[in-house]
């Protein structure tokens, strides 16, 4: 079961993200029957053909990707998890605007991905796709990773658009979602 | 792929078809006048007195409608399947349109109608179909075909309102659709049709000949397709031996009412339940459940426009469906019908408030949870027989259920609440339903999207909730065309409700679907053909390479058109990313002859964008792989110049977060593609797009020799008289301080020459990883022409690369170089302009840069709102930025000008080596190389001691005298003088002329420059128009290397009054030679008194001897003959040189004269604070000084050789004793002693040298004195003597205040003395003359002094 944070600029920059497979065991979500018996997407030549001519790897695959076969794990394109991220800000945007809530619990949906988004008020946001309900730990993850992003940006240098490279920062909200997530 | 509308499933759809020739646009004319038609009302269907075709006809006066749908295309053979379970998606009729007008014709057109029907149905139509054959006629044509041809109308051209006509045809049409309704609903009602109707998920239709105890029905049918006619004709349909529910329902009518609505009885039971009752034990001998059928008939009612009963059949139907697991489908479909039937009856009735409801809900809330419920039932529902056929079509099927229950919001969301607009999208929703229907162009803003959530109560979450459930990996169960059809459909939902991102990722999967087809399509045709070649490369895959048979290349016609719609939507995609991949224009060559220009904003503004520091906007991976994305399918399509211009305008905006590879890549994508599209003669090109490279621009000055100076004309007027003397002396220094002229004009243009090149430094700039290689770059200038040639370069990867541009000007007047216009490969020029950074200019860039500083780092506009156009438009340093005038690099452009050159020199090596003082000669030969003659010729020179002479004046810390002494030096003693004078000698062009220069010998100048002017004024005037007042000349330098030595120096001059003693000593008595001679003749001077001694030490510092001369001019006689004395100063040694001169006096006017300056300084500041008297002692000094080297002159003489100079004297310096010995006394003082023997004056005996007297000891002699007044006044005087020692003289009569008396000038006075000197030795007596008129007279005005000596024996 894997966890993806996106900590994104207000230009919609990613200034931090992390990959993170949780220990606990997969929730069995309820699966349609329609997603199962799918033909093989190598049949597809334009997947093929534009990945070839484009000279990419990854990039082209999206669309067949997000329908793979294999749902758990490693097998998911980064691209995609990026292109849901990023399309999810939609919603995240609208209700920012209409609610003065931070924690933005299961804001959208997407393929197999839930949506959860913690807005600060500096027009940060944080941006996790998951795929279980874990409302509390989320939560509190969120509350903490927003703790280690204030400290980050009591930095002077660093700007609502300064990538964070920092390893402390990194080392504490990786520790943060092994124990809330 | 026309979408269907919500109420799909209460439309009977229709086939609209060409038949026959027909032109294109007239058959979208008469399609478009039937589609036209949406619905007909059930009043006026004609109704068919047959008894068991009449079972769906409805009540004569039934108020609904019966909606029609139109489509052109068939549907997918894959969906055949559906033909029982979703009836409405099939063709229920079809209508030919033919347009005759021979009469002849009509049989052709029928055939060719009924064979195209045939075509059209030749996959297994499962439904039986009605047709029908429109033809229009054409012009005047006449066509009376009566009743000739069954199934064929002709509509006349005649025909006032056509489409009432066609509305009737249409309602005719409908009657015959209904009917075989009855037939269809006759066949299923049999036990066998039952168990048919349950065989599988989706059952087809029993034909009539395989229905009994067929033991694979499905295959069977498929193979066995009966034909059409059959069943329109259906011929034994009661022979089937379903006779039972038929008479049934003909009981049932026959019982439930007599004759008067014989039709709504048939199918429609009072109740439910009773009917139920009566159904249920009709069909006990089947097995399966009826709740198909049921659906199936509910259906049928349904489209049929009988809502009522529909709505009856549809709860019977979902009763029985609940608790059996195989029917989910049917169950889902069930509740999606019973769903549409409240949206019809209320579009019906035209009324929001038609059907009650609690004032709780929305009206909408049953309908929303019917479908959420059907939504539900698809996505659990699993196939159980035949996976691989079903898949498909319930993905198909939960698609469109979402989609529907996701319209249904919108429509109502979109149409501001539950209300008639809604009601008519959602029945008949036209062509573009998700398209922003308000304004065609606008994007609708926020608070638009809100205000419509407000009024409705349905969030945009909400919907795109909801509609976010039809994606998912099923789509890839779907065939092709449904896949791209739901995608558009969803985009166009999610683009309407201002989820751009949402739309974009849609978007990206709906191009990859798009470009999937169009790829494989291609690739079988290219497949085929290759392989029936044989031998041919095979086609690639830009698919319009590829050759047939043999060796000839053949290039097909790529079909374009399609392409700039998929183009346009990556466009989009791209723009929502915050990648503006349209940031380089694409130009038709054609419609653009000239060079694209811009403003100076421009260019700013592309600075600001490229300077201001990165604020970053959107997902840089995601950024990249869409570019790479959308570069593939503009290859894939083909469209080269779209190719390159994504690259480069991904390149231009996303270089900085782009990899080295990625530039590099695309780069050479770009590259690539602009030559293909070159070579295949594509019209359209990209505009220059590698952002402002020009960073400076630099004239490079001429080289002085061909640098003309201006000058104004009238300087060649004054110049005769002027003798230049203040340029030297000041050194052409400004007597301001501080001159504004000066600072104004200190951007001096540079100046150039007509027809002469020029060189230009520009410096370029390459920010990209990758060597930039740019196919021309040249100036642009205006004003004056000038010949350039563009160079093509390349500037190396992320560097500043100079590059010199020459150029000739081809006319006289200003140029102004504006900047440059480069051009990359096969794209176009752009003239990027460079202003001059003036102050304001500075200011004013850096007044914005502060603004952008102060803006970056802050988010005010968030998400798609600050991608960077957007922000660009909303700085306030950009609404803020006036315009200003912009000034460029300008320069002069002169006529043409003549060109000199040295041809050669008197000198080796431009050195000279003198010694001080000494003269030499160097001769110039100057060659005029041009093409103009040269009137003008001016000499100037240079030297180094010139510059710290000038530098020492302008110090201004020198006293009065050594100014003078310093400014003397200058002007009278140059190192070069110009021999030749200034006669203006004219050099034809190729000639020679030759000037020569004086060069004299001055210690401490090491090197000096001969400058040469030039020119050609006396032009011949070209125009009428005024002469110009300037001219211009051109200098040529020489420099020359001075050495000069210093072997003889003067010191210790003196000046003494002449006594005897001293010429008696200096004069070599036994020296009888020609020098002695003259010697003797030198010091032989009548008065003594008049004349005084000059002397000085000469030193020889050298190794060589020389001759020194001093010469000696006396008033009125040139120096040739005047007396001279020459002495040989040998190296190392001093020789003592005493020359006699005769005394001078000065008038007083003279001396009281203050020191002049030579020059015409301004600010001379007497610093000295001298009192009255020094200061006039200073200027007898001064004066007499002058006058003495009037006097005297010195020069030297190498011994033995030939070379020759002046000895100057200038470094002496004057004393006072010095002066009284050289001025000539006011009242001079002559004594004698004189002895009276006998009344008779005997002078007293004079020594040998005439300097002493010899008186006779204790004798009384006479001293007379005699005071000559020789001043220009008359005065009155007094003589004191004095006899030392006093005590060895007796005298008689008094020493002091000897009255004179009064004397007139020239007059004299003499008195005597008596005196007896007392012992022997040597006595001096000195007279002092006083006058007593002068108020100051503390100094005597006259002295006079004897001496004499007693030798003689006291005896």
């Amino acid at each position: 079961m894997s966890h993806h944070l996106f900590l994104l600029s207000p230009s919609d920059t990613p200034l931090y993200s992390l990959t993170h497979f949780s220990s606990k065991p997969a929730q069995t979500t309820t699966t349609s029957p329609l997603a199962s018996n799918l033909p093989s997407w190598s049949t597809s030549a334009f997947a093929g053909t534009l990945t070839a001519l484009s000279g990419a790897t990854s990039a082209t695959q999206a669309y067949h990707a997000q329908g793979g076969t294999v749902r758990m794990g490693g097998g998911q394109d980064r691209h995609v998890i990026q292109m849901i991220a990023n399309a999810s800000l939609d919603v995240i945007e609208e209700i920012v605007r209409k609610d003065n809530l931070m924690y933005l619990k299961s804001v959208d949906k997407f393929n197999e991905w839930t949506v959860s988004a913690f807005v600060t008020p500096g027009n940060m946001k944080f941006v996790l796709l998951h795929e279980a309900r874990n409302d509390d730990g989320i939560k509190s993850f969120f509350h903490e990773v927003w703790e280690l992003y204030v400290k980050t940006m009591l930095n002077p240098f660093h700007t609502a658009h300064t990538p964070i490279r920092s390893p402390v920062f990194d080392a504490r909200v990786r520790a943060s979602a092994k124990k809330h997530l | 792929m026309e979408l269907p509308a919500f109420a799909s499933l209460a439309h009977v759809r229709i086939l609209l078809l060409p038949v026959g020739n027909i032109r294109r646009s007239t058959f979208d004319n008469w399609a478009s006048e039937i589609r036209s038609i949406e619905s007909i009302p059930l009043g006026d269907i004609p109704t068919e007195s047959k008894d068991e075709r009449a079972r769906f006809m409805p009540n004569p006066l039934a108020s609904g409608h019966i909606h029609l749908s139109y489509q052109s295309h068939p549907p997918a053979s894959v969906h055949n399947a559906l033909a029982l379970f979703r009836p409405s998606d099939f063709p229920l009729g079809v209508v030919g349109i033919a347009s005759c007008s021979h009469s002849d014709s009509i049989s052709t057109t029928l055939a060719s109608f009924k064979s195209t029907v045939k075509d059209v149905s030749l996959h297994k139509a499962a439904f039986p179909v009605s047709t029908n054959c429109f033809v229009f006629e054409e012009g005047d044509a006449n066509l009376d075909l009566g009743d000739r041809f069954p199934g064929l109308v002709v509509i006349p051209s005649m025909m006032a309102n056509k489409r009432v006509h066609i509305s009737t045809l249409l309602a005719g049409l409908c009657s015959h659709i209904l009917g075989d309704f009855a037939t269809v609903m006759q066949s299923l009602e049999s036990p066998l049709g039952n168990e048919h109707l349950n065989a599988s998920l989706f059952p087809s239709l029993p034909s009539a000949g395989e229905l009994p105890r067929s033991l694979d029905p499905e295959s069977a049918q498929r193979d066995s397709l009966p034909p059409l006619p059959s069943f329109n004709s259906q011929p034994d349909l009661g022979v089937n031996g379903s006779a039972k529910p038929k008479t049934s329902a003909f009981q049932k009518r026959m019982s439930s009412g007599p004759g008067l609505i014989p039709s709504r009885t048939a199918s429609l039971p009072s109740t439910p339940t009773s009917a139920a009752a009566k159904k249920r034990p009709n069909l006990i001998g089947a097995a399966s459940s009826h709740g198909r059928l049921f659906k199936v008939l509910a259906d049928l009612f349904l489209l049929a426009g009988r809502h009522a009963d529909s709505q009856i059949w549809y709860t019977e139907a979902i009763a029985l469906f609940k608790g059996s697991p195989h029917d989910t489908a049917w169950h889902a479909a069930a509740l999606e019908g019973l769903a549409t039937i409240p949206v019809i009856e209320a579009w019906s009735s035209g009324n929001a408030t038609a059907n009650g409801i609690d004032d709780k809900q929305e009206p909408w809330q049953d309908i929303v949870d019917k479908l959420t419920q059907a939504t539900t039932l698809y996505h659990r529902s699993t196939p159980h027989s035949e996976p691989d056929r079903s898949y498909p079509l319930l993905a198909y099927l939960y698609s469109q259920s979402v989609i529907r229950h996701t319209s249904l919001l919108f429509a109502i969301w979109s149409a501001k609440g539950w209300g008639p607009h809604a009601f008519g999208k959602m029945v008949h929703p036209g062509l573009n339903p998700y398209l922003p229907s308000s304004s065609a162009s606008t994007k609708a803003s926020y608070a638009d999207l809100e205000r419509l959530t407000t009024i409705t109560g349905i969030t945009r979450t909400q919907i795109a909730g909801i509609l976010a459930q039809v994606h998912g990996p099923w789509l890839l169960h779907l065939a092709a065309r449904e896949r791209i059809g739901t995608l558009q459909t969803v985009a166009g939902m999610f683009g309407a409700l201002g989820y751009l991102r949402k739309e974009a990722y849609i978007l990206r999967e709906l191009l990859g679907s798009i470009m999937d087809l169009i790829v494989c399509g291609r690739e079988e045709n290219s497949g085929a053909r290759a392989s029936g070649a044989g031998l041919g490369i095979r086609g690639t895959l830009v698919g319009s390479s590829s050759t047939t048979s043999g060796t000839v290349g053949v290039r097909e016609n790529p079909r374009v058109e399609g392409n700039d719609s998929i183009l346009r939507i990556i466009k989009h995609i791209c723009r929502v990313h915050g990648v503006d991949i349209e940031s380089v224009k694409l130009v038709d060559i054609g419609t653009l002859g000239t060079t694209a220009t811009c403003n100076a904003a421009d260019d700013a503004e592309e600075e600001d964008l490229s300077e201001s520091p990165a604020d970053p906007f959107g997902w840089p991976e995601l950024q990249i792989g869409i570019i790479r994305e959308a570069i593939a399918v503009a290859e894939a399509l083909p469209d080269y110049p779209s190719v390159a211009q994504f690259s480069l305008s991904s390149l231009k905006t996303l270089h900085p977060v782009m990899s080295q590879s990625d530039q590099l890549h695309l780069y050479r994508t770009a590259t690539r593609a602009l030559t293909t599209a070159i070579r295949r003669g594509d019209r359209r090109t990209v505009e220059y797009w590698a952002g402002k490279p020009i960073v400076s621009i630099e004239m490079l000055p001429l080289p002085l020799i061909r640098l003309p100076i201006e000058k104004p004309l009238s300087l060649l007027a004054r110049a005769d008289e002027q003798t230049g003397v203040n340029t030297i002396l000041t050194g052409a220094k400004d007597p301001f301080l501080y001159n504004p002229r000066k600072v104004a004009s200190g951007q001096t243009q540079s100046v150039l020459v007509q027809n002469e090149r020029f060189e230009v430094v520009m410096t370029l700039r390459n920010p990209f990883v990758f060597d930039l290689e740019l196919e021309s770059v040249a100036l642009s200038t205006s004003g004056a022409r000038i010949e350039s040639e563009a160079t093509s370069i390349i500037i190396p990867a992320n560097t500043y690369h100079p590059v010199t541009m020459t150029g000739k000007a081809v006319e006289p007047g200003m140029l102004t170089i504006r900047g440059c216009v480069v051009q990359a490969p096969g794209g176009l020029p752009r003239e990027y302009v460079l202003p001059l950074s003036t102050e304001e200019e500075e200011e004013t860039r850096s007044w914005r840069r502060s603004a952008i500083e102060s803006e970056a780092g802050r988010s005010k506009y968030a998400g798609l709102e600050s991608r960077p156009w957007k922000r660009m438009s909303k700085r306030d340093s950009k609404q803020a930025s006036k315009k200003v005038t912009v000034q460029f690099l300008e320069c002069k452009v002169v006529p043409e000008q003549p060109l000199l050159r040295i041809r050669r020199t008197s000198l080796t090596h431009a050195a000279v080596m003198l010694y001080n003082g000494e003269t030499s000669a160097i001769r110039l030969t100057l060659e005029n190389v041009s093409s103009l003659p040269i009137d003008l010729i001016r000499l100037t020179f240079d030297d180094s001691t010139i510059a710290p002479a000038q530098q020492a004046l302008a110090d201004g810390e020198l006293s009065v005298f050594e100014t003078y002494e310093t400014e003397y030096d200058l002007i009278h003693r140059p190192v070069f003088v110009w021999d030749g004078g200034r006669d203006t000698s004219r050099v034809d062009p190729g000639e020679k002329t030759t000037v020569s220069v004086k060069c004299v010998g001055k210690v401490g100048c090491t090197r000096g420059a001969i400058h040469v002017s030039y020119a050609y004024i006396h032009r011949h005037n070209e125009t009428l128009g005024k002469p110009p007042d300037v001219f211009h000349t051109r200098l040529l330098s020489y420099p020359v290397i001075v050495t000069v030595y210093h072997m003889l120096e003067c010191h210790a001059m003196d000046i003494s009054p002449y006594s005897r003693i001293t010429a008696f000593a200096s004069i070599a008595e036994d020296d009888d030679s020609a020098a002695g001679q003259a010697q003797r003749a030198l010091f032989d001077v009548e008065n003594v008194a008049d004349w005084c001694l000059f002397s000085v030490d000469v030193r020889n510092t050298y190794g060589s001897p020389f001759e020194v001369t001093f010469e000696r001019r006396e008033p009125g006689v040139s120096f040739l003959d005047c007396m001279s004395t020459t002495v040989l100063v040998p190296p190392g040694s001093t020789t003592r040189i005493v020359l006699p001169i005769k005394k001078i006096l000065l008038s007083e006017e003279r001396i009281s004269q203050p020191i002049p300056t030579l020059s015409d300084r301004q600010f001379v500041v007497v610093k000295s604070n001298l009192s009255l008297a020094e200061e006039r002692a200073q200027r007898e000094l001064f004066w007499y000084r002058e006058e003495l080297f009037k006097a005297v002159r010195g020069r030297w003489r190498e011994t033995g050789g030939m070379r020759s100079g002046e000895l100057s004297l200038r470094q002496q310096r004057m004393t006072q004793p010095m002066l009284e010995a050289l001025r000539t006394e006011t009242a001079r003082v002559q004594m004698s002693l004189i002895r009276y023997e006998d009344g008779k004056a005997i002078p007293i005996a004079v020594d040998p040298s005439g300097s002493k007297y010899l008186p006779p000891p204790n004798e009384f002699v006479c001293l007379r004195t005699r005071v000559i007044n020789l001043s220009p006044g008359e005065m009155v005087l007094v003589a004191n003597l004095s006899l030392e020692p006093a005590q060895h003289t007796i005298y008689q009569g008094v020493l002091s205040d000897i009255p004179v008396g009064r004397l007139a000038p020239g007059d004299s006075y003499e008195t005597e003395l008596p005196v007896a000197f007392l012992s022997r030795g040597r006595f001096d007596i000195l007279a002092e003359i006083r006058s007593l008129n002068v108020s100051e007279s503390s100094n005597p005005v006259g002295r006079g002094d004897l001496r004499a000596v007693v030798d003689e024996d006291f005896s």
